[in-house]
């Protein structure tokens, strides 16, 4: 387990470098939204939680991860060209021309499966593939990535009624609870708490992790495909925006943003010396 | 006329479908029809209700398409084309996921409802986006072989059903693959028009004979319109009237004009339909009497036609 946590963390140092350099070389990109729910990602990918075939993106058994938070594509770009969807230097020409793929999240890039962008619409769509998939009497689950601040939207909740009405226990939501939405904290703007019974209220079982540990990560997936529920899973992921850079987290005027010049350097120092104290 | 609404023609014929395609799916936002609870009944695994949450049955219909399914997404038609635009820009028209929208209430079938309910601005909204057809639907013969070639479509089928129940227009057996008919031949000029206005097209068309117009009807069912098809019908006529239960700007009569002038067609073209200066509405007492607020019922037609007639020719 130990030497399992140790690969996983690597990994994620090479997926938040990965993400990094590319929106710094675009100039553009959201970082702060990505560096959260890197850990995730990881987790999900490389956790032995998913299962994917790079050589077969359509693969009709592959599990399906739809990131509704849009904005965190180059986490995913970066993820999906380490798992060898694409070549690595396709994340070169990120948001710039010639590229196949920019700052929002695109279906026809290999293993993404849907585009987004504006918010509350991958978790239905997910919520959809789930039902489905239960129809279908096929057995893949479906993933799905959540902002915190995409839960201010209303569709996100609609979908969360029905997820749990139609038993959609093949479904699995993580909420990237990194507690910053664009311009402040979400309970100073406006109070997502206690989003737990929130959840639980809407039918649904719920846990809530530290989303940067990954034995807690893996610990809220372990038997996901035997789960006894019927309901739909979430788990609340505390993180941090902007985790593994400390002068870009937890603050508001980092969003959506890839730092230039001087603070690209700092950025990458940063970066390393979060890893190195490992 | 049936007493029949075309929505459920085309409901009956869904049914029919669904029984041998276990993938239909109806996804309803909890709207009902006879048809409907015949399908709740007997297909309870091809229906599912979303609840009032028209966002949400884009979605889950979007999400099921992606399994193989042919979701049909049904509500009322304001609040299934306008309260979930988003969805349908990004799911079905960007992304090309296709699904089927229905919506019943097109333009002032909800007639005492008031304008929330009125829907007479989604050809204008709908149509500025790729990837979606709407078929404006003017009849049950037509409702019916809409709701049989809607799981072949290669987009999203927008299906704008009236809410009353409509005067027969085409025969049985019709097909409609050219996305405009001619109701009736006209050598003076034409009436472009869509769904249940193509009747007071036709009474029109009718009244104008016997002052010896000849003045066609052209019932234009599926936007975007058969370009092609539409220069060459009007190719021999002297003007033409486009008329519309709907506000002008990016309406039916836009369309057709936007086609001449890229066509380089040069033709007098008066469009009748719903101006920005009238508004919204809260005229009760039917249809016909919120028509002639606008000036759309057969009489206000009549004049504007005549108006328009004698101006050009002078």
């Amino acid at each position: 387990m130990k030497e399992q946590i140790t690969k996983l963390e690597q990994k994620a140092y090479d997926i938040r470098k990965a993400t990094l350099e590319m929106c710094i070389k675009a100039g553009t990109g959201h970082v702060t939204s990505c560096m959260s729910c890197i850990d995730i990602l990881v987790a999900l990918y490389y956790g032995e939680v998913m299962r994917y075939n790079p050589a077969n993106p359509n693969w009709p058994d592959r599990d399906r991860l739809f990131i509704s938070k849009g904005q965190a594509s180059p986490a995913l770009y970066a993820m999906l060209a380490d798992c060898g969807y694409f070549d690595v230097t396709e994340l070169e020409q990120f948001a710039q021309k010639y590229g196949k793929f920019g700052v929002h999240l695109q279906k026809s890039v290999p293993g993404v499966e849907a585009t987004c962008g504006s918010l509350g619409h991958g978790f239905g769509i997910a919520a959809g593939v789930a039902l489905g998939a239960k129809m279908n009497r096929e057995l893949y689950l479906v993933f799905t990535i959540l902002g915190d601040g995409e839960c201010y939207e209303g569709s996100i909740w609609e979908t969360a009624m029905f997820a749990s009405h139609n038993g959609l226990n093949n479904l699995v939501a993580f909420v990237d609870r990194n507690a910053m939405c664009v311009t402040d904290f979400t309970e100073n703007l406006l109070a997502l708490e206690p989003m737990v019974n929130k959840w639980e209220s809407f039918g649904w079982d719920v846990t809530r992790i530290n989303g940067h540990c990954f034995d807690e990560i893996l610990d809220s997936l372990s038997g996901i495909r035997s789960r006894k529920s019927n309901r739909p899973l979430v788990v609340i992921a505390d993180t941090v925006k902007g985790e593994g850079i400390d002068f870009m987290s937890n603050i508001p005027l980092w969003h959506g943003v890839a730092p230039k010049g001087k603070d690209a350097e700092k950025a990458r120092i940063a970066l390393q010396r979060r890893y190195q104290n490992e | 006329m049936s007493n029949m609404t075309q929505r459920d023609v085309f409901w009956n014929k869904i049914y029919d479908l669904a029984k041998k395609d276990r993938n239909i799916v109806v996804v309803s936002a909890d709207m009902g029809a006879p048809a409907l609870d015949k399908f709740r009944v007997d297909l309870p695994e091809q229906f599912v209700n979303v609840g009032i949450a028209e966002q949400n049955a884009i979605l889950i219909a979007t999400g099921l398409a992606m399994t193989g399914k042919h979701p049909f997404v049904y509500a009322i038609a304001p609040f299934v084309t306008l309260r979930c635009l988003e969805q349908i820009r990004v799911e079905n028209s960007i992304m090309n996921i296709p699904i089927t929208i229905v919506g019943v209430g097109a333009g002032f079938g909800y007639d005492d409802s008031g304008p929330t309910h009125h829907l007479i601005e989604d050809i204008a909204i709908l149509r500025a986006m790729p990837n979606i057809v709407i078929n404006s639907i003017s009849d049950n013969v037509m409702a019916g072989a809409v709701a049989e070639k809607s799981c072949s479509m290669p987009v999203t089928n927008y299906v704008r059903l009236d809410r009353l129940p409509s005067r027969d227009i085409y025969d049985e057996g019709t097909k409609f693959n050219e996305g405009l008919a001619v109701l009736q031949k006209g050598n003076d000029g034409y009436i472009l028009t869509t769904g249940d206005m193509a009747n007071t097209a036709l009474d029109v068309a009718r009244k104008l004979k016997r002052n010896n117009l000849s003045v066609g009807v052209v019932d234009i069912y599926s936007i975007p319109i058969n370009e092609s098809l539409l220069t060459q019908t009007i190719e021999q006529v002297k003007f033409i009237v486009t008329l519309e239960e709907h506000f002008l700007p990016g309406g039916l009569g836009s369309a057709v004009c936007e086609i001449l002038a890229d066509a380089n067609v040069s033709i007098p073209v008066k469009r009748i339909g719903l101006s920005l200066k009238k508004g919204y509405c809260y005229e009760y007492g039917g249809r016909e009497e919120i028509r002639k607020y606008y000036g759309i019922d057969t009489d206000g037609v009549l004049k504007q036609l005549k108006d328009f007639i004698s101006a050009y020719d002078t």
